[in-house]
């Protein structure tokens, strides 16, 4: 009887010991949590009952660029220079075409398997039927306007702009934007390090905004939009119904028209 | 993020719309091919579609792609043995009319375009403005939406 006494007494002080060195586990894990700031998985409601949010820090892989803040969606038109010390503004906002912008400078490494790829015709391609390649450097001031005319890639637009940068936060070189026209929002970005992979991750974000990939059907094709205006126009034309034509309204006469 | 919205190169500069593009650029010349030296003098594209990047000053590249609704704006000037000649002793159109586009006055003819041209000459600079609309039907709307450009243009 003694024995079994004794027995049990070890047995229960094995379990008390293993119960406190898992809560003390389980302390450490918490503790560990919050110094990454995850408290939403430490407290899922805490946002909605307190009504504060508090940023993660966050550290990525050397050579990845840090994702910026979600808050940055709105797109600017690009507004530099030519390398011949031309100035120029590509509109990538209201305007019918996405555009995709590649943020390139002469000098990086990684940049020169795009200055390479956007070289080639045949290699360019892009998603989407009417998706525009517009390259942006860094300003004349702080790119070699010789450099820049030798790799400037023929039948691709090429900004010089460190406006561009600092409006779009731009974290590294290369990087990439691509920029819905009609809706002057940002559908998606981030680095590459290759052509295919920026192909493959362009597709994925028109396809993820109901975009047309391909140029085929698709219900939200504004490709097709466009062409479907133009269309209307020129039947409209072909039977003498000009814009203001009077049977174009229901009263007769423009709204302007009337009183 | 705030719209930028003025190009300014050369002496010229322009305020765009919201939705156009616009480039003021000079080429070099060649100098195997001509007499002249230096650069040429500048060129102002203004278009209310994507520009492509390869364009003649009078908007061949430009005018083959553009729609029904297009409208490309290219303001070109001429060298100082111009100024003060004939052709150019106008002074610039404050703005355009719908009548003074016709569909035979393209450099570059495409069907159902019409375009307009006009010489002048504004501090002691001379130009010639040549300004093509998608749709010579269309004129009475699109000639507005080339006067909204046309206004933003400054030569100093």
């Amino acid at each position: 009887m003694t024995v079994l006494v004794v027995l049990l007494a070890v047995v229960v002080g094995l379990l008390t010991l293993l119960v406190v060195s898992l809560l003390r586990s389980h302390a450490e894990i918490l503790r560990a949590l919050h110094e990454l700031g995850l408290n939403d998985v430490l407290d899922p409601d805490a946002d909605e009952r307190d009504g504060v949010r508090s940023d993660a820090d966050i550290r990525t892989r050397p050579g990845v660029a840090t994702p910026r803040s979600s808050d940055v969606r709105a797109a600017s038109d690009l507004l530099g220079n030519t390398p011949d010390g031309g100035s120029l503004r590509v509109a990538v906002s209201g305007v019918d075409h996405s555009t995709l912008v590649a943020f390139l400078s002469t000098g990086c490494l990684t940049c020169a398997n795009f200055w390479e790829a956007f070289a080639d015709p045949d290699r360019r391609e892009l998603p989407g039927a009417d998706t525009r390649l517009v390259i942006v450097t860094k300003g004349l001031e702080n790119e070699s306007p010789a450099r820049l005319e030798e790799l400037a890639p023929r039948g691709v637009t090429l900004v010089a702009s460190s406006s561009a940068w600092d409006d779009y936060e731009v974290p590294v070189a290369p990087y990439f934007l691509l920029v819905d026209g009609p809706e002057g929002a940002i559908l998606g970005e981030g680095a590459a390090a290759s052509w295919d992979q920026v192909q493959d991750l362009l597709g994925q974000a028109m396809a993820d905004a109901g975009l047309d990939t391909k140029g085929g059907s698709s219900r939200r094709s504004r490709a097709r939009g466009a062409q479907r205006v133009e269309r209307a126009d020129e039947e409209l034309e072909r039977a003498g119904i000009l814009p203001g034509d009077p049977s174009l309204y229901p009263g007769g006469e423009p709204p302007e028209a009337r009183p | 993020m705030r719209q930028r919205d003025t190009i300014e190169a050369f002496g010229l500069s322009a305020n765009l719309p919201t939705g156009w593009d616009g480039a003021i650029f000079r080429r070099e010349v060649d100098l195997e091919s001509t007499a002249a030296e230096g650069v040429e003098n500048p060129t102002l594209h203004l278009a209310n579609f994507a520009l492509p990047p390869n364009r003649g000053d009078f908007g061949s590249g430009a005018v083959e792609v553009m729609g029904r609704r297009g409208v490309l704006v290219c303001l070109v000037e001429y060298g100082d043995d111009s100024v003060g000649t004939a052709l150019f002793d106008h002074r610039r159109p404050a703005e355009l009319k719908a009548d003074d586009f016709a569909t035979h006055t393209l450099q570059r003819p495409q069907a159902g375009q019409g375009g307009q041209q006009q010489f002048f000459t504004e501090n002691d600079r001379a130009f010639c403005l040549y300004t093509v609309i998608g749709s010579h039907r269309m004129r009475n709307v699109l000639t507005p939406v080339a006067n909204e450009a046309l206004a933003g243009i400054v030569i100093s």
